[in-house]
């Protein structure tokens, strides 16, 4: 059986906020769906099947709200799924649309969702839910708890400070004022971020990402749609996928097969994108990285276990301007990320487009230049799914 | 999408959900909870992979096969990770609070529960008397519920 | 409508179902997706290590978690393995796992589901599946729309009442000689004929009563069978379609049943199979009235329908038609005991999903062995 190359035809992304009160979520999946169409410049019999990146519903209170949403992207009676890993749903949708193209079930797949995460004011109530009802509700962990440890830890073993992870948190949103769709960006300095108000140690307001409404949507296509439809499309050239033990105690001590403090899921998940896509030399082949990073903590651990630099290094090299976009070795989240913008259901969603608009020379004011490749990721649950996605200006297979 | 029909659209329609919920305990969660009755921390091993699980599991996720014995973990413990938590926190008890994952003695993996006896006023001070690799030592409430919160961590 | 260009078939190795119960109290879900999966692997001899992928198909709602996988991912085999989550069905679960098994970058996967339906206030969680505009404060969604459904049925299929009692009867009987089954006695003429209305025409006796369920399939492609010898297939996979319908209910929605088509005919174009080839079908029927349609909608005959008893035999809501594979692959695996010769060759499964069935999965399951018939 011959593999499949599967083209990036069209994305939408739309402006994100704290709160879209201007239309309901139906509106803007069917905003973001048409966005990608005429993108592609496709019609809605154009598209095969559809996949729907939709995380946890309570927060915008209506249960499966992926089947309220059928007419408005117009694909009742098509074979639709709705993919749902937490923080990791919008990459998963990805995988799944691309694995409906490779094995030749669908010739062109619409992914599309929305988060709207204000519509609710118990959002931290219902994050606080995914935690263990018997050892852990009770205290209970969240998810800035679990990151604190974390980030805690990783300070104190490479002695580094929370000036460090500052400067992260400052490009970060200097990248996000060239963003048009970015939820928070500006010109702020390393004190700022310090002034900012502590929520759990080492971790400030600021260290913390935004909850954004918004909606996205990309179509993926088989090569002869690649033809029809886009002169310059990206390619997915390959993905990566694992899921870690929920319990992050289990990811401590001799025994332990992954190091909650290194995220070590994210080289495992990265070496397998890698593979498919033939990249050897992460940070010779690879021009722009969209990391999942919703604490200032993620960036450095995902480069230096997505292979861009060594364990340990990546706040040295932060320091340094390493990541920077125009000047640095790579350019790291020149969107501004996951710190600037965070619509749960879709980040992963738009970090992948992100990435292929780079590729694609899409990108407007974010343009990196010279782009072959890009990395996107995406992290969910308790830091225990994780799943990467390289796409290029080659095809894979040829 | 202005196709005319958009007026200012900030109109809400307010609804308010309550499901319930009857969690099974199941065969593994109910005897821990009756040990902290007992003021026992009782973790499940699967002989298999040879691995002592904190919270207990029915099965080992290692091994894949089912945990096949009961241990009492040791009163004492490593930090293996830990944080002040200052602001924005709904729990049991009120911010600030301190909280660890402990791996205790004779127990591969660790779990998480409040720290007492820290003066957390100063949080980058109580951090350094909490900071991984620090030993800690089990206490039980005097009222015990069942519940994880019937124990905490204390520094040695 | 659909390019049925995907043809590669994919082999069933190892399933295992929970014991079919109305209530189970003793496990909690963890340990119940634990024991189902850690039995499916024995049974398909392999280990989970070699697993490279795994399809969750659950509900947080049913669950009563935001994020259910998180908890249940590794109890069902996803340890540091490439697992996804779907929502809809369990048989939906079925449809990636093929989908992720065809691209030629997966050898081996397992898909697994579950419902407490026991556990679960479903009411309230059909409630919240109403839009909040339009549905909500009516609660259109659950009874309601299956009162409706079962009038456009009664209308469009001529289907009277005495059908329906039938095939209630029918139903249960066919459950009860399930040795997997509940075992529920066949109600007789008179209960079924006077059970209380729940929504006009549908009555409280026309519905299948909810129980407790796991489920997990594991597959293979055939690459993998060739390099793990000890692997006897028990089925091979040759066909899978699915389709959601319309949010909105109307009259065309109701009566045209257009998702179940479009499923049913994706399903055989990829196995090249049509309905009067197939020995039988196991429905996803919360009703009967919804065994009325989809009979007529697929063209089966009744000897033809749900020899496990389907619904009437175990009903775990969200995992129906990953049970309804089971229980198909079990039948042409001659599980059943009959001789070779005497075996059903191909099947269909069938799960649906949503108000008023908005949601129908198809996939159509072959025995080994040769073309003998």
């Amino acid at each position: 059986m011959s593999t499949q190359d599967v083209a990036v035809l069209g994305t939408y992304q739309s402006d994100f906020r704290t709160h879209d009160m201007s239309q309901t979520y139906v509106e803007q999946v069917q905003k973001a769906a048409i966005g990608a169409h005429r993108d592609a410049g496709m019609c809605v019999d154009d598209v095969d099947a559809a996949v729907i990146s939709l995380a946890p519903t309570f927060f915008l209170g209506v249960a499966d709200a992926d089947r309220w949403a059928i007419d408005n992207i117009v694909c009742a009676g098509k074979p639709v799924l709705r993919v749902h890993t937490g923080g990791a749903t919008g990459g998963s949708a990805v995988h799944i649309a691309y694995s409906l193209i490779q094995s030749r079930m669908a010739r062109s797949v619409l992914i599309v969702g929305a988060e709207r995460i204000a519509e609710t004011p118990d959002a931290q109530k219902v994050l606080n839910l995914i935690f263990d009802a018997f050892y852990e509700r009770d205290m209970p962990l969240s998810t800035n708890t679990l990151v604190a440890l974390r980030a805690c830890a990783y300070l104190h073993r490479h002695g580094f400070t929370q000036e460090d992870l500052a400067r992260v948190v400052v490009r970060a949103r200097r990248n996000a004022m060239k963003n048009p769709h970015a939820h928070l960006k500006g010109d702020i300095t390393v004190d700022d971020v310090m002034a900012s108000k502590m929520i759990a140690y080492p971790l400030k307001l600021f260290d913390i990402c935004p909850r954004s409404s918004g909606c996205a949507a990309m179509i993926l296509g088989n090569m002869d749609m690649a033809k029809r439809y886009r002169t310059n499309p990206a390619f997915v050239n390959g993905i990566g996928s694992l899921s870690d033990t929920y319990w992050m105690g289990d990811r401590t001590g001799p025994t332990a097969d992954t190091d909650l403090v290194e995220y070590d899921l994210i080289r495992m998940a990265a070496t397998t994108a890698y593979r498919r896509a033939g990249v050897t030399d992460p940070l010779k082949q690879i021009q722009v990285a969209e990391f999942y990073d919703p604490y200032s903590v993620n960036t450095p651990i995902s480069l230096e276990q997505a292979g861009f630099c060594s364990r340990g290094t990546a706040l040295r090299l932060e320091k340094d301007g390493y990541w920077d976009r125009d000047t640095g070795a790579v350019a790291v989240n020149p969107s501004g990320g996951t710190l600037c913008t965070n619509p749960i259901a879709i980040t992963g969603l738009v970090r992948c487009i992100d990435a292929a608009t780079q590729v694609m020379g899409t990108a407007g004011d974010m343009q990196v230049r010279n782009v072959r490749r890009a990395l996107a990721t995406a992290s969910g649950g308790t830091a225990q799914f994780y799943n990467c996605t390289v796409f290029g200006a080659e095809p894979t297979h040829g | 999408m202005d196709n005319g029909l958009a007026e200012a659209g900030h109109d809400v329609m307010s609804d308010e959900i309550t499901l319930r919920y009857d969690y099974a305990l199941g065969k593994v969660a109910g005897r821990f909870m009756r040990g902290l009755k007992e003021g026992k921390i009782l973790a499940t091993r699967c002989s298999k992979s040879g691995l002592t699980y904190l919270p207990p599991r029915a099965y080992c996720e290692r091994s894949f096969e089912p945990c096949d014995e009961w241990v009492e973990a040791g009163s004492q413990g490593v930090v293996e990770a830990s944080t002040i938590v200052v602001r924005g926190y709904e729990g049991k008890r009120k911010a600030p609070v301190a909280i660890a994952l402990v791996r205790l003695d004779g127990v591969d993996s660790a779990i998480a529960n409040y720290v007492d006896g820290l003066d957390l006023s100063d949080p980058a001070s109580a951090m350094t008397r909490i900071a991984p690799g620090t030993r800690l030592r089990v206490t039980f409430a005097a009222e015990r519920e069942g519940r994880i919160t019937d124990f905490s961590f204390l520094p040695l | 409508m659909f390019p049925n260009i995907a043809s590669e078939k994919i082999y069933v190795i190892g399933l295992a179902m929970h014991a079919a119960v109305h209530a189970e109290r003793g496990l909690r879900l963890e340990e119940m997706v634990f024991e189902v999966s850690h039995r499916a692997l024995r049974n398909a001899g392999i280990s989970r290590k070699q697993l490279d992928n795994v399809v969750i198909a659950a509900c947080d709602e049913l669950d009563g978690r935001p994020i259910s996988s998180m908890l249940m991912a590794a109890p069902a085999g996803g340890y540091l393995v490439d697992e996804i989550k779907v929502t809809e069905s369990g048989l939906n679960g079925l449809a990636a796992s093929v989908a992720r098994l065809r691209s030629g970058e997966f050898q081996a996967g397992l898909v697994v589901s579950w419902c407490k339906s026991s556990k679960t206030d479903i009411s309230a969680v059909m409630r919240l599946r109403n839009d909040p505009f339009y549905y909500r404060s009516l609660n259109i969604g659950g009874l309601v729309s299956d009162g409706m459904l079962a009038q456009a049925v009664a209308s469009e299929f001529a289907v009277t009442r005495d059908e329906i009692a039938h095939r209630v009867r029918a139903a249960y009987a066919r459950g009860a000689s399930n040795p997997r089954g509940l075992g529920s006695p066949v109600p007789t003429v008179d209960v079924v004929e006077n059970g209380a209305f729940t929504a006009l025409p549908m009555r409280e006796t026309d519905l299948a009563p909810l129980s407790d369920g796991a489920v997990t399939l594991v597959l293979c492609t055939e690459r993998f069978l060739a390099d793990n010898r000890q692997c006897v297939p028990l089925a091979t996979l040759s066909g899978i379609g699915w389709a959601s319908d319309s949010y909105l209910l109307g009259m065309h929605r109701l009566r045209s049943f257009t998702a179940a088509r479009n499923a049913w005919e994706m399903a055989l174009a990829q196995s090249g199979l049509s309905a009067d080839e197939l020995d039988f079908a196991e429905l996803d029927t919360p009703s009967a009235w919804h065994e009325a349609a989809l009979a007529r909608i697929f063209g089966l005959i009744d000897a033809q329908i749900s020899p496990s008893g389907s619904n009437f035999s175990q009903n775990p809501f969200f995992c129906m038609g990953l049970i309804n594979a089971a229980e198909a692959v079990l039948k042409l695996s001659g599980a059943g005991g009959e001789p070779a010769n005497a075996r059903p060759r191909r099947a269909a499964a069938h799960g649906c999903h949503g108000f008023a069935q908005q949601g129908h999965v198809v996939a159509i399951f072959e025995a080994i062995g040769g073309q003998v018939n």
